[in-house]
């Protein structure tokens, strides 16, 4: 299995998580792209160029998105990326924790890894105890 | 099974990029690896699991490995562990 990721982020975000993830994990084994939507980016437009971005990296798996808040517009640009044809699952709440995990677990299906990314983002979440 | 305890001697601890390297240590042994600290036992292979411990220098760590390639992984473990991750000269 090679699901696709792709970031779909508001600005600065996306590349910033990536750089964070390879200054962990050297490689990264699967194929990613970061799409980060700009505030007066035009939707439509932004719509063609995820769709571009995730063709691309669809090697016959699937692609999973991850977007960084839902409900704002990077994630409601991806949840009409199926409407264009795109196998995908997006999970939302996007955070560093959520991106290690999924590259811990390349070999998994598009199914699987939306679920590992989803406990790997929650998980990440600790109230230190004093 | 094998255990061996051990003590966390690198100045950052299993902080995430260690914590990177453990995982890819183990990434080719078939037997299932756990560390344990402070009452806490986490799957090795995660690294996530790995980062839960936040286990930093001077933490008294269980390694332990259960499979057919057992002493492997666990001289695979030791030995990043020894080395202090290659982060230090």
């Amino acid at each position: 299995m090679t699901v696709g990721v792709l970031l779909m982020t508001h600005e600065s975000m996306g590349e910033a998580l990536i750089g964070a993830a390879r200054h962990v994990l050297g490689r990264l084994p699967l194929p990613v792209e970061v799409q980060e939507v700009a505030a007066n980016a035009d939707p439509d437009q932004t719509l063609r160029s995820a769709a571009a971005n995730a063709r691309e990296l669809d090697r016959g798996d699937g692609v999973l998105v991850l977007s960084d808040l839902y409900g704002a517009t990077p994630s409601n640009i991806a949840q009409r990326l199926p409407g264009l044809g795109v196998r995908m699952h997006c999970v939302s709440g996007l955070n560093l924790p959520m991106l290690l995990r999924v590259f811990n677990y390349p070999e998994q299906s598009l199914d699987e890894l939306a679920q590992t990314a989803a406990t790997g983002g929650r998980g990440g979440i600790v109230v230190d105890t004093p | 099974m094998l255990e061996k305890e051990i003590t966390i001697s690198n100045k950052l601890g299993l902080h995430a990029r260690a914590s990177a390297k453990l995982v890819q240590a183990l990434h080719g042994f078939q037997s299932s690896a756990f560390l344990a600290c402070r009452g806490k036992e986490v799957n090795a292979k995660s690294i996530m699991g790995v980062m839960m411990l936040a286990a930093g220098m001077g933490t008294p760590v269980t390694l332990r490995t259960d499979g057919p390639d057992e002493a492997d992984a666990m001289q695979a473990m030791v030995d990043l562990f020894e080395r202090k991750f290659d982060e230090e000269s």
